[in-house]
């Protein structure tokens, strides 16, 4: 599963510790959903996507392989 | 009651108070080793600093032994502990089998391992959710073959 965590982040010059801080959860964890090794659970991928300003399904494309995985 | 210490405090303070309550077993033993329960005190309250310590790192193992995980990390502690599990359920069935084979006295904490881990796995289905699965929702009047439009 693809998702636009990465660069929904870079976009707003936001580091992976400050989101990591917004969300609620661990540094390591945004590291792990951004290179595709963890899927986070609904609560999450929802807080993420309204983060973010947009639905679910934009950030999170079940149907293209994360690049390099 | 844990509401009331410091999350980074839990684990070791956890650790110190188990490890003090073996040490005091162990002194109560009494006998000529009795010294080692000072042994044990020591090292339990080592590991115990060492572990806060730990706590504090930026890491995976940190946020654990912290008590401040979010939900990949409890599930990086609940799969680990889930194979510790079926480790120990291996060790104790082949130490029961082995035992058996050898008509072994030895045998019998085995079985009481792998009972409890057996009574463990059974409690858990029951209080997570298993015996109380509802009837599926499709027991009204079927609908006839074909397609939605036809």
């Amino acid at each position: 599963m693809r998702n636009r965590v990465r660069e929904q982040r870079t976009q707003r010059e936001m580091s992976q510790a400050e989101l990591a801080a917004s969300l609620g959860v661990s540094r390591q964890t945004v590291i792990s959903i951004e290179s595709g090794r963890y899927l986070p659970s609904l609560p999450l991928a929802f807080a993420i996507a309204r983060f973010f300003g947009l639905t679910v399904d934009k950030m999170f494309d079940p149907d293209e392989e994360e690049a390099g995985t | 009651m844990m509401a009331f210490i410091r999350p980074r405090l839990r684990k070791p303070l956890g650790i110190a108070l188990a490890g003090t309550v073996f040490a005091a077993a162990w002194a109560l033993r009494g006998g000529h080793a009795w010294w080692l329960s000072v042994a044990i005190e020591v090292t339990v309250l080592v590991g115990a600093i060492t572990f806060y310590v730990r706590a504090g790192d930026d890491n995976d193992e940190g946020a654990l032994a912290g008590s401040r995980a979010d939900e990949r990390q409890k599930l990086l502690s609940l799969r680990s502990r889930a194979l510790g599990w079926n480790f120990t359920m291996v060790a104790a069935f082949i130490g029961v089998t082995a035992g058996t084979a050898l008509k072994a006295s030895w045998s019998w904490p085995c079985l009481v391992i792998l009972a409890l881990g057996g009574f463990a796995y059974l409690l858990g289905l029951s209080t997570y959710g298993i015996a109380e699965e509802e009837p599926a929702d499709d027991t009204g009047p079927r609908h006839p073959a074909g397609s939605p439009a036809g």
